[in-house]
């Protein structure tokens, strides 16, 4: 007993003196920041998953001999940082976060030319070279044949509306994630825009299970969880890729290539490194091996898709829609604001 | 009595300091958007936009009824589990109550991934009962999530109940007993009351830890809006960032705790129940037929609550392809997992344990003021000191990030940010212990040693905190599991030196390698039950307050 | 080894019976048992025809008053008392009357509505007191009640005590450690030792007769002192102790025996010269207690034997320079046990 007391005691000693030597470093960590590394590294703030992340992290180090420090969240917090961190910025490069969003923020970025930015088209990278888009995510429309057989499921978007999918489609919450908020506006000023227009949104609104994040759409449908999910083109593939019941349906009536750039950050502690990775993640053999492993489907025109997994078709095969980025960027507060009374109007 | 109350105010002043520093500051960085208009001038607009939206509205009621349904309901389950570990022969005691802690160990995004794997529309569960020909109710929506929060938190009820039932003097019963009460009615009359501040400081914590809960709703609770989430959407979606409506909701969060914390004090202030047994109360000689009721009910509840994590186990065995699962056992997720490096699960539990080490500190001498203290000021300090649980980590993280990027104090970017956002938001959890073990320690003993010529800090160090060293560990123990299960801060403030592993489990589930995050986790499990039990053996052994 | 062996009593109807002797002789558990929190492994306990050690607890309509009051902090003075009568379905204004009888029996009426956090130790006692009076119970086990008050309060409630009991015409079980306070308040007492029964009887009869040394010893300060038989002459034995000869009423033993004589302080007597009138013992005085009512004085034998010796008023000691001092007793005071 007396022993088990001194064990107990000497526990609570420790930790006592251990609390204490913490609260004392804090008060005495003044102006230390971080300590100057001998090698070098790369801040990478990446709202790419896992794999991508990993991937290119890796290949950047064994072309460069730079470290690649990922730090990997949703672009919505990725920016919180960024923005938080704007007196002594964190991070060099900002990636995988949507052309709207790097608009948005492009206050914090550093001006930089990519070598090699002429293989991307214009209308997927900045003109005063603030970002430059690396791939495109297209809106598709997932299929679980399991669930629906392949030949039976919706080809357009306005098959959605039939009453026969009711709680069958999964789709994003626009307030959570900007490509469903893309595709909420595209639909609309697909459909002629104005109140009826609207009114057709508010009945595919209704058949749809609105999640609370897009990962659980993908997950849901791969599951058949959803039979049918509002998705994006390279999540369907890397679900059929790895023997997931799943189709990818290129909607007939029309879609949007939204792209997804990288962007440096004004005032990082790596300004070398940044340009560096810039310029690498453009290269061709990367956008391929990312398409590769992980069915992102490059910015470069120059890739020759159908030899490659996938076999995603060529963006010139399906029907792209322009969509008008200012006018829904402009309009984004009340626009959500209608959503969101909408959806809840559905329940 | 003026030495000791000069310690009293020199603990309030530093709890004042510390919570100013590490929480009102970076709160009030963040929250001042909602009460400046875009002229910098105060408004109260983003307020009056919630109180008159009918979907916020909503969202909160949502919230505040999951969050009072689990509070109950995690009561109804803890206090029976806890009566029939204090007071019947129930075989593995110390390893239920340490089985009983792992759910708290893991974030509650991976325990909602695992449920819906099982539970789900297409579950193999729901699946197999269906083609049994039960019909079963999805897991979505608020039954799932209540479920979901009540079995996994009700370790929050159950730990201090136990401690209360110890505390109850033998006779309390035996007099109820000898007037003419049935066991029963002893129990429901006298019993039950007397522990009711200790049922009710747990329950409380369940509250609060609900409503705040953000992985739980997110998987859950499809299209049901709670407040939780929308604070997160709104601050740190990438969709629709309103800073203002953020604050103003954060700001109402508090606030229902508030609430809820006031009316509990002025419950407790007309209840002043000397506890601390003489003479423990003895087993209950019960039937062989009552103790395997017992028996089973404790390890039903127990296991019950384990499912979701046992299904991760499960999960964590079977082969992915992808993020694709196949129902084929291997080993490949653990192999591919192994491959990266150990340092997350290091990270996790250096981090952890030093934040429980931190909130002890704090947390021990501000237990006993707010003990000790019945004035405005402990008011005050009592809701200041449990507010941090009330607050979105993620609100909390930003507000550290603001505040300590630069100036005098830099700490973005290293451990110490991490440690200070653990430490700070579960420093309640360790108040509470501190605070409920002081109440069974008699002032006289204190006042002796004063009288005895030691200073009243010299008497806390050397006399009070080894008087309370069960509830504190107990407390430490706590604070450590919750540190551990920390996503909502970490994400926020993590550099990539400085990952942990609920931050590998999220990336891996949110990525492409859900198995990964299944193996992670149950690492996670098997790393954290060891010290868990040899936690509870020690403080059993010790203070004999627990079991 | 059990805690309690082999005990048989029978308690009158309306009597003060009081179970005494040092911790671990088994008082409790005996109070205990009767009480139903211990359970009796062989024998039976018995209410007039009704044999009731196979009730359980709350069937038994016995009172009992704690050593620690039990009094429940979650309820108030008036809900306290009233806890047996709402178990007994009492109706309400039946239970408010006797509640506030209750209370004013024990000297606290207008305490009903306050906690039990606000009341001194006194004032529990008595609450736990009626809440045991007002169910009016067969039987009142009182486990060492006035153990936890101070030296005054605890004069003062022992009387209290008895005098609810003569005037209830209570049958009442007390258990106490302190033989002034049994003598005090009991109309019989048993001493208990090791789980047995010592001895049973009136006050009077244990002080005065004690059957036993453990007996004589355990009821007061008694002179405890070995000693040889050294004859008889028919009507009372000589007894050679501490270097000198007692005279001891009755046969003492066997001549050469060895024995215990119990000589109680009071019983011997400081005379100013050798009294024709019975036997004088000769003592060296060492020190004088002055007790306001009493004087105690601590003397020696002449082989150093300690003795106590109390007196009443205390002038009219004689203090010789030698220091000698003769005592008077009286035979039949002295009793002589079998030496162990």
């Amino acid at each position: 007993m007396g022993c088990v007391k001194g064990i107990g005691m000497a526990v609570a000693s420790w930790l006592f003196r251990l609390g204490l030597a913490a609260w004392v470093v804090v008060a005495c960590v003044a102006g230390g920041g971080a300590a100057a590394a001998a090698e070098q590294r790369l801040v990478l703030y990446s709202a790419n998953d896992n794999t991508v992340n990993s991937t290119v992290a890796e290949a950047f180090t064994k072309a460069s001999g730079i470290t690649v420090d990922v730090v990997s969240t949703g672009s919505g917090v990725l920016f919180r940082r960024i923005a938080s961190e704007q007196e002594r910025p964190q991070a060099d490069v900002i990636w995988g976060v949507s052309s709207s969003l790097l608009k948005e923020n492009s206050r914090f970025f550093e001006p930089y030319a990519a070598k090699e930015r002429n293989a991307v088209a214009p209308e997927y990278r900045d003109k005063n070279n603030l970002w430059i888009g690396t791939n495109l995510q297209i809106l598709t429309i997932s299929q679980n044949t399991a669930a629906i057989p392949a030949a039976e499921g919706p080809k357009r978007w306005s098959d959605l509306l039939d009453p026969k999918w009711k709680e069958k489609i999964a789709y994003t919450d626009p307030a959570n994630s900007g490509s469903a908020y893309v595709t909420a506006t595209f639909l609309a000023s697909l459909w002629g825009g104005g109140d009826p227009a609207w009114t057709k949104l508010g009945t595919l609104l209704a058949n749809t299970k609105v999640l609370n994040r897009s990962t659980l759409v993908f997950e849901g449908n791969g599951s058949g969880e959803y039979p049918l999910g509002i998705s994006l083109e390279y999540a369907g593939l890397l679900w059929r890729q790895n023997n997931a019941p799943v189709q990818v349906v290129y909607p007939a009536d029309g879609t949007v290539a939204i792209a997804e750039g990288v962007a440096i950050i004004k005032g990082g502690p790596n300004p070398g490194a940044a340009k560096a990775f810039v310029d690498f993640i453009n290269t061709k053999p990367i956008q391929e091996q990312l398409l590769r492993t992980t069915f992102r489907r490059p910015a470069r025109q120059d890739i020759d898709l159908a030899s490659l997994p996938g076999h995603m078709p060529p963006l010139s095969q399906l029907k792209i829609v322009p969509y008008d980025d200012a006018k829904w960027e402009a309009s984004r507060r009340e626009t959500l604001a209608r959503l969101k009374t909408l959806i809840q109007d559905t329940r | 009595m003026m030495g000791s109350s000069r310690f009293q105010a020199g603990v309030s002043l530093l709890a004042f300091a510390v919570l100013g520093l590490f929480l009102l500051y970076p709160l009030w960085l963040v929250l001042q958007s909602s009460v400046q208009d875009e002229a910098g001038g105060f408004t109260l607009a983003p307020y009056a936009q919630i109180v008159s939206s009918r979907y916020y509205l909503g969202s909160l009621g949502n919230s505040l009824l999951a969050g009072a349904m689990s509070m109950v309901l995690a009561s109804a389950v803890a206090v029976p589990l806890a009566f029939c570990l204090a007071r019947l022969q129930v075989p593995g005691k110390l390893l239920l109550l340490a089985l009983a802690s792992v759910p708290m160990v893991l974030p509650s995004f991976v325990g909602a991934y695992a449920l819906v794997l099982l539970f789900g529309r297409v579950g193999i569960v729901t699946v197999a009962l269906r083609s049994a020909g039960i019909a079963v109710g999805p897991i979505y929506g608020m039954p799932g999530i209540v479920a979901v929060f009540t079995l996994t938190l009700y370790p929050y009820v159950l730990l201090p109940t136990l401690a209360g039932f110890r505390a109850v003097d033998a006779s309390m019963e035996e007099a109820a007993r000898n007037l003419g009460a049935s066991r029963w009615h002893a129990f429901r009359t006298v019993l039950l009351p007397i522990v009711a501040p200790s049922v009710l400081a747990g329950a409380l914590l369940v509250f609060i830890e609900a409503l705040e809960n953000y992985g739980v709703p997110a998987v859950l609770a499809e299209d049901r809006p709670f407040l939780a989430l929308d604070i997160f959407k709104l601050f740190a979606g990438e969709s629709d960032p309103n800073a203002a409506a953020a604050g103003a909701l954060s700001v109402l969060l508090v606030g229902c705790t508030a609430v809820v914390l006031l009316l509990q004090r002025s419950y407790l202030a007309r209840r002043r129940f000397a506890t601390g047994a003489r003479r423990a109360a003895p087993p209950i000689p019960a039937s062989r037929g009552w103790r395997l009721l017992a028996t089973a009910f404790c390890w039903g509840v127990v296991l019950l609550s384990l499912l979701p994590f046992a299904a991760v186990v499960v999960i964590s065995f079977q082969h992915f392809q992808g993020p694709v699962m196949s129902w084929q056992p291997g080993l490949g997720n653990y192999r591919n997992l192994l491959k990266g490096s150990y340092r997350p699960l290091a990270n996790t539990l250096a981090l952890a344990s030093l934040a429980a080490a931190a909130a002890c500190v704090l947390g021990a001498p501000l237990g006993y003021v707010l003990a000790r203290q019945r004035g405005r000021l402990s008011a005050l300090l009592g809701i200041l000191a449990t507010a941090p649980f009330a607050v979105s980590g993620t609100v909390l993280g930003i507000g550290l990030v603001i505040a300590f990027n630069s100036g005098w104090l830099v700490l973005t970017g290293g451990w110490l940010i991490l440690v200070v956002a653990y430490a700070v938001r579960k420093l309640p959890l360790s108040v509470r212990s501190a605070s409920a073990a002081v109440h069974q320690i008699d002032p006289s003993l204190e006042e002796a040693s004063i009288n005895l010529g030691l200073s009243p800090g010299r008497t806390f160090l050397t006399l009070t905190v080894p008087l309370m060293l069960g509830g504190l560990a107990g407390g430490a123990v706590l604070v450590w599991v919750a540190a551990t299960a920390e996503i909502s801060s970490t994400i926020v403030l993590y550099s990539s030196r400085w990952t942990t592993m609920t931050v590998l489990m999220l990336h891996a589930l949110e990525g492409t390698a859900p198995g990964e995050a299944t193996a992670a986790a149950s690492i996670l499990i098997l790393v954290t039950t060891a010290p868990l039990l040899l936690a509870y053996r020690l403080l059993r052994r010790h203070s004999g307050s627990l079991l | 080894m059990r805690a309690v062996d082999g005990i048989s009593l029978a308690v009158a109807e309306g009597e003060l019976f009081t179970l005494l002797g040092p911790s671990g002789c088994g008082k409790t558990t005996l109070l205990r048992m009767i009480a139903g929190f211990a359970e009796v492994e062989r024998g039976s306990i018995w209410f007039g025809g009704q044999r009731i050690d196979q009730l359980p607890a709350h069937r038994r309509n016995i009172g009992m008053v704690f050593q620690s009051y039990a009094v429940f902090p979650n309820l108030t003075v008036e809900q306290n008392v009233a806890y047996g009568l709402r178990t007994r379905k009492v109706s309400r204004q039946d239970i408010r009357d006797r509640v506030a009888e209750a209370l004013a029996l024990v000297r606290l009426p207008d305490h009903g509505a306050r906690w039990p956090h606000e009341l001194s130790g006194g004032q529990l006692q008595r609450v736990a007191i009626a809440r045991s009076l007002v169910i009016k119970p067969a039987v009142l086990l009182f486990d060492e009640p006035l153990s936890n008050l101070d030296a005054q309060l605890r004069t003062h409630m022992r009387v209290e005590i008895r005098r609810l009991q003569q005037s209830l015409g209570l049958t009442a079980l007390y258990v106490t450690h302190d033989q002034e306070e049994a003598l005090a308040i009991s109309d019989r007492i048993a001493v208990l030792r090791g789980g047995r029964v010592e001895q049973v009887g009136p006050p009077e009869a244990i002080y005065r007769t004690p059957q036993t040394a453990f007996v004589a010893a355990f009821m007061g300060a008694t002179n405890i002192i070995p000693g040889v038989v050294a004859g008889f002459d028919g009507t009372a034995a000589t007894v050679a102790a501490g270097g000198a000869a007692f005279l001891v009423r009755g046969q003492a033993g066997a001549p050469g025996a060895k024995v215990l004589l119990s000589i109680r302080p009071e019983t011997m007597r400081p005379v100013d010269r050798p009294d024709a009138d019975g036997p004088v013992l000769a003592v060296r005085l060492q020190l004088r207690e002055f007790l306001g009512p009493l004087l105690r004085l601590h003397a020696a034998l002449p082989d150093g034997t300690p003795i106590r010796i109390v007196t009443l008023g205390g002038h009219g000691v004689p203090a010789t320079a030698d220091g000698t001092l003769s005592l008077a007793y009286d035979p039949t005071q002295i009793i002589a046990f079998p030496a162990p």
